[in-house]
């Protein structure tokens, strides 16, 4: 998995966003509202999707990449769902599974839904209350990615994350069949716990699922399509679920295609051929850096660029030499150029420079530089507009690291290796001996995580689970993400400071009762913790989707990017 | 004869064994490659690693896992891909054979046919420029990078000619022969042809100074006095004896192709053949899949040695005694 | 002894001097070291390309660079300014030998200066590779064929293994354990980055190639009667091996090295292109090709160049080894007669 595999999972926060900006009336952006009404005139056919490598286990408890979650989308229910719509209203959060939003009670600890009533699952069993209870079961029986970050708040969750074989939700999930209805206790109120309940992992399968990894055999699905045969080094099929009905346009529209194959073992340059000669419809992995041009002039209306909520950045090991010194990071930062990382992901078009932590347009964001020429971090600038080599140059002096020996540890991907070799190139100038340490994409991300390789610097990227400020700040600098030793250590900076963590926390409460003061506090910690430069945020990054000519209804969601299940080839 | 079989044999096991062990620890030597926190997912807590270590054996000793694994491969046969959970391991390389033989198959036909043509005719030919012309050709063959050779064609086919004179060639990738056979000869004619040429080389190189080698046995010049045509020297004597190297080498380099070591050509076209399957679990570190194709790919290779040792033994009995 | 004399008394030279003087006659000699020697020379005065002609530094990312083409000075790294302005190219072939004779790459380095310090790091991967190659396999070849027995069935086996293994896994494996910390066997310590270890993987994987052969000839060779009147004379092993066994095989090992040479070059450009190898932003033939790959689409000479380079150098060392060939066995030579 070349692109990194982050999602985006909106909360309260976002829909309140949504909901300020359409009750101000005011937003410019006309934040779109929902799909066109289906249109039968234009359904049926084939749409062909081609990628590199297939993504791992098709079951959506274990499955954890934007490759196959995009295609849960149209497959998979859970009792809440993402919407169907464009710009931000596809953050907003809608009933799908259950009749309505859930009612919320017992200080927030207790959310009541109601289950629809008249779905069948693509087996033609009926949904119950039964399904749902197994499907909050079997997110730990599998050992679920998530199981002990998002769904640890149910009660009853610690003793099935001890002994998963044995997981039993009696307290937790309370259901009743007389009156479809289902209780879901937590331990403690969570602001972003609808999010939670929408994701893949939340969804709904039969109580007869298998409880452990289904692996490449399909699950039974709720939505309009259903998964017909997976082979991962060939082929996935999707083909219409006969047993589905559409119950909320919002929730689960209609699909168009009749068939969705999924192509593995393409190469991207192979793919992007594939598309341009209406092979196939549309590229997964990213364009190759040869042939953005060609797509960008000869076929400008098939491409398609929306704005992420991401960056990509250099984590430096704050516990490790030269980067135990707060001078060098700073050099760091001051000396990297972002405008030529920029051009090697492929041009101001798809990416742009930045220095602060939290991206643009992200909760909490402000826009600051402090690592820019005539800037400092006492006194930062508006924006990044060039590197300070002289200024680095005297901080690795006055560090006394200079000459050091620092190795860069990057995936082997072409774009990767060349943002590492040009990192090479700049620590060489400021006064180190730099080396370049390419290694397997698959492995990189583990590797760089795990004390025990001793990393000092490497090139890493980050896409947001939902957009609260919490999930960048406190996910990749919080001292809970610090595990040495461990693969399993997203704080690859190994950054650990007590009174910043104890302000995190605060902001954190901030975000139940009063969001804006806590982003202003976000954006007062973004800036507090560059000072101490545990990380140099290079730039934010845009996806970019090719699609073929005859590919037309294209809707892109900020939760899933493109709604496979929406496009037309008819 | 049996012993030296038997002997033959008992050794190609060892070495097969050998080869398990030293991949399986060389596996788990490389830092990083613990697939425990990559199956587990993205900032999984600590305890869902330890459950996924545990399901995956990956808490017990080396040896324990090591016999675990070849149980799983060789006698439940339901080893399953660290990877692609769920994968079953000898279905997929089981499915990859049809497109590495097909590969294998086209190319050696038309590798033999250039080079036992080039190679008699460079030997024999009265025309001097032929010879030297065969000859150079077939240096440029055997010094050609397979996977450079096969993105310049790529290239070409693909882009650069491709709304012209390759308007034909279809995208890259493999079709199988039951389900369209137009198409899947014309996704294997240029991967034929790449793979083709280093092969071509080296046998045009080897028949023909083969075939020069025997012209000047004391036997040949015998018949030559008795008054036997050229021709008839050439194609009964120096060409069939020279076969009997053509056959051992294409022995060993058939096994070797089929085995997977056709790896670049595969991956360079998209070909879904046990040699991309290989270049695939080696890049995802997917040790599963990876044991089972060199498993299989050794099998091959050692299996055509064999055979090439034991028939020299047939014809040479010098050999067995060694 | 005497019998050894006896064959060579034959000619009134030595075999190795008639081999010479047909060698030195030998046109396809010339003509491949002529052009062995021309691209030594050039990969050689690399640095005076770079420093005195091109003022470039092949090593150091220029991102942001420019140049001058036709009295106008333009990017090295060009955005894109047609259409929706994606992507960024480097610039094309100048032609001009003062700087981007052949275009820059990705890091807006000067393509042709890389080549000519990528062709010292091939050749001399290349090289090394091919003598580890040849003299641990002269050794396990001639021991085994010698000494026969147990000893000869241990290193056959031996020989089957490398002939099997996967290369490419031994390579990645090795290559991450030494890109991230070094390796150390006994006293010797492998650094990040360093050429040992395409060199020693390289050299291996051909071992079983050279040393079978040289096995057979050495079996063949200790049936023959001046070794066994060596034996019965009662000389030492060694003095055998020295005296009576390497003369023979000397030949073959001729014949050998420019093939395996060749080879060798052309393994190192496919680990390269698999990411294993020299280590950036030191260049490889091998790795400008894979460097090239990612611009195939829009300078496809960066990756078509090194590669022509290759296959010039593998075809003159193939060259090169026939015409050895052919001077020091007589019997091919024998082509005119037929």
């Amino acid at each position: 998995m070349r692109r990194s595999f982050r999602l985006a999972i909106p909360t309260f926060l976002s829909a309140l966003l949504v909901a300020s900006m359409l009750a101000g009336g005011g937003a410019a952006t006309a934040a779109g509202t929902g799909m066109a009404p289906y249109d039968p005139t234009h359904a049926g056919g084939t749409v062909t999707l081609v990628a590199a490598a297939a993504a791992g286990s098709l079951d959506p408890k274990i499955n954890y990449t934007a490759e196959y979650w995009e295609l849960y989308q149209a497959s998979y229910d859970g009792l809440l769902g993402f919407k169907y719509g464009d710009g931000k209203s596809s953050f907003e959060i809608v009933p799908d599974l259950a009749t309505a939003l859930p009612v919320m009670s017992n200080g927030g600890k207790t959310l009541t839904f109601t289950l629809r009533s008249g779905i069948k699952f693509s087996n033609g069993a009926p949904l119950t209350v039964a399904d749902v209870k197994a499907s909050f079961e079997r997110i730990f029986k599998v050992s679920s990615p998530t199981a002990g970050s998002f769904y640890n708040g149910i009660v009853g969750a610690d003793a099935c994350l001890k002994v998963p074989a044995t997981c039993k939700l009696d307290k937790g999930v309370v259901v009743d069949p007389k009156k479809s209805s289902i209780v879901i206790n937590l331990v403690a109120p969570d602001e972003t716990i609808t999010s939670k309940l929408a994701v893949p992992h939340a969804v709904i399968n039969p109580a007869s699922a298998p409880v452990k990894d289904a692996g490449t055999t399909p699950i039974p699905t709720t939505g309009p399509y259903m998964f017909k045969s997976y082979d991962p080094n060939k082929l996935l099929v999707m083909v219409r679920n006969p047993y589905f009905k559409e119950w909320s346009h919002d929730a689960q529209p209609q699909g168009y295609p009749a068939e969705i194959d999924y192509k593995f073992g393409v190469t991207p340059t192979a793919q992007v051929t594939a598309v341009e000669n209406n092979q196939a419809n549309w590229v997964y992995d990213p364009i190759p850096a040869d042939r953005l041009n060609e797509i960008g002039t000869k076929y400008a209306s098939q491409v398609h660029v929306n704005s992420l909520t991401a960056m990509w950045y250099l984590p430096m090991n704050t516990n490790l030499a030269p980067f135990n010194n707060v001078k060098a990071r700073q050099a760091v930062n001051y000396a990297i150029d972002r405008a030529a990382m920029v051009k090697i992901f492929g041009g101001s078009q798809l990416a742009a420079p930045v220095c602060s932590f939290l991206p643009p347009s992200f909760p909490g964001h402000v826009d600051y530089c402090g690592y820019t020429k005539g800037a400092t971090p006492d006194k930062p600038a508006k924006a990044w507009a060039a590197p300070d080599l002289a200024l680095a140059k005297s901080l690795v002096k006055q560090s006394g690291t200079a000459g050091q020996a620092v190795g860069i540890v990057v995936s082997d991907d072409d774009v990767n290796k060349q943002m590492g070799v040009y990192l090479q190139s700049v620590l060489n100038s400021i006064g180190y001996k730099a080396t370049v340490k390419p290694i397997s994409g698959n492995i990189q991300f583990t590797y760089i995580q795990n004390t025990k390789n001793k990393v000092q610097i490497s090139v890493s990227q980050w896409y947001q689970d939902y957009p609260a400020a919490s999930d960048f700040l406190n996910v990749l600098l919080g001292c809970a993400s610090f595990t040495p030793n461990s693969d399993s250590s997203i704080n690859m900076a190994g950054y650990c400071n007590k009174p910043f963590d104890a302000q995190m926390q605060k902001a954190m409460g901030f975000g139940i009762t009063n969001p804006a003061a806590g982003n202003t506090l976000w954006g007062q910690l973004d800036q507090q913790v560059m000072k101490d430069a545990p990380v140099a945020v290079a730039f934010t990054p845009k996806q970019l989707d090719f699609v073929s000519s005859g590919t037309k209804n294209y809707h892109f969601s900020l939760q899933y990017k493109m709604f496979i299940s929406q496009l037309q080839t008819k | 004869m049996i012993a030296f079989i038997g002997r033959r044999f008992s050794a190609m096991i060892f070495v097969l064994v050998s080869i398990s062990i030293l991949v399986f620890l060389i596996f788990f030597a490389t830092p990083g490659v613990d697939p425990a926190a990559r199956i587990a997912g993205r900032n999984a807590d600590q305890q869902t690693l330890m459950q996924v270590r545990h399901s995956f054996e990956l808490d017990k000793p080396l040896p324990v896992r090591y016999l675990s694994m070849m149980r799983h491969l060789f006698i439940s046969r339901d080893l399953t891909s660290y990877v692609n959970r769920g994968a079953k391991v000898i279905p997929q390389l089981s499915q990859a054979i049809p497109a590495t033989l097909s590969l294998v198959i086209g190319a050696a036909i038309i590798w033999l046919l250039f080079g036992i043509t080039f190679g008699v005719l460079a030997a024999s030919s009265k025309r001097k420029w032929l010879d030297p012309t065969i000859s150079f050709l077939g240096i440029v063959g055997v010094s050609l990078p397979v996977f450079w050779l096969g993105e310049v064609v790529n290239l070409v086919t693909q882009s650069k000619l491709h709304t012209s004179v390759f308007r034909w060639v279809p995208p890259l990738g493999y079709v199988g022969l039951s389900v369209n056979p137009w198409q899947w000869f014309l996704h294997l004619i240029f991967p034929w042809l790449t793979l083709a040429v280093l092969y071509a080389g080296i046998y045009v190189r080897v028949l023909r100074s083969e075939i020069l080698v025997v012209m000047s046995e004391d036997y040949i010049k015998t018949e030559r006095a008795k008054g036997a045509s050229e021709k008839r020297i050439l194609y009964k004597h120096a060409t069939r004896m020279s076969l009997i190297t053509i056959v051992s080498l294409f022995g060993l380099d058939f096994g070797a192709l089929v085995g997977g070591y056709a790896l670049l050509t595969e991956v360079v076209f998209g070909i879904q053949g046990v040699g991309k399957l290989t270049f695939d679990s080696l890049q995802n570190f997917d040790l599963p899949v990876i044991m089972a194709t060199v498993m299989y790919a050794s099998f091959f290779v050692v299996f055509m040695n064999a055979v090439v040792d034991v028939l020299y033994a047939v014809l040479d009995p010098r050999v067995r005694r060694a | 002894m005497a019998l050894k004399e006896n064959s060579e008394a034959i000619f009134s030279e030595s075999p190795g001097k008639i081999a010479l003087r047909t060698l030195r006659k030998d046109k396809r000699a010339l003509f491949s070291l002529a052009i062995l020697g021309f691209i030594v020379a050039i990969s050689l005065l690399a640095p005076i390309y770079s420093h005195f002609i091109a003022h470039t530094d092949p090593f150091n990312s220029t991102l942001d660079a420019t140049t001058t083409i036709g009295g106008k000075v333009v990017p090295v790294l060009e955005p894109s300014t047609t259409g929706l302005g994606l992507g960024v190219t480097p610039i094309g072939p100048t032609w001009n030998l003062r700087g981007y004779f052949l275009g820059a790459d990705g890091q807006g380095r000067d393509v042709l200066a890389r080549l000519l310090y990528g062709g010292r790091n091939t050749l001399f991967i290349g090289l090394s590779a091919g003598i580890i190659c040849i003299v641990l396999a002269l050794l396990i070849g001639v021991v085994a064929g010698y000494r026969k027995g147990w000893i000869d069935a241990v290193l056959s086996r031996l020989l089957d293994v490398i002939w099997a293994f996967p290369v490419y896994l031994l390579a990645i494996s090795l290559s991450v354990v030494l890109l991230t910390s070094g390796l150390t066997i006994g006293f010797i310590h492998i650094g990040p980055g360093s050429f040992a270890l395409p060199i020693f993987i390289i050299g291996i994987v051909y071992i079983p190639y050279v040393a079978r052969p040289i096995r057979a000839q050495v079996l063949a060779l200790r049936e023959r009667e001046f070794v066994r009147a060596a034996v019965g004379i009662g000389a030492k092993d060694s003095t055998i091996i020295f005296r009576e066994i390497l003369p023979n095989i000397v030949p073959s090992i001729l014949v050998f090295i420019p093939i395996i040479v060749a080879l060798c070059m052309l393994t190192e450009s496919a680990l390269s292109f698999l990411s294993i190898g020299v280590q950036p932003p030191q260049a490889s033939w091998g790795t400008i090709i894979n460097d090239g790959l990612a611009l195939l689409y829009t300078r496809p000479l960066v990756g078509i160049a090194p590669g022509l380079l290759i296959v010039l150098t593998a075809a003159s060392l193939n060259l090169y080894g026939d015409a050895v060939r052919d001077a020091l066995d007589p019997k091919t030579r024998a082509r005119g007669d037929a």
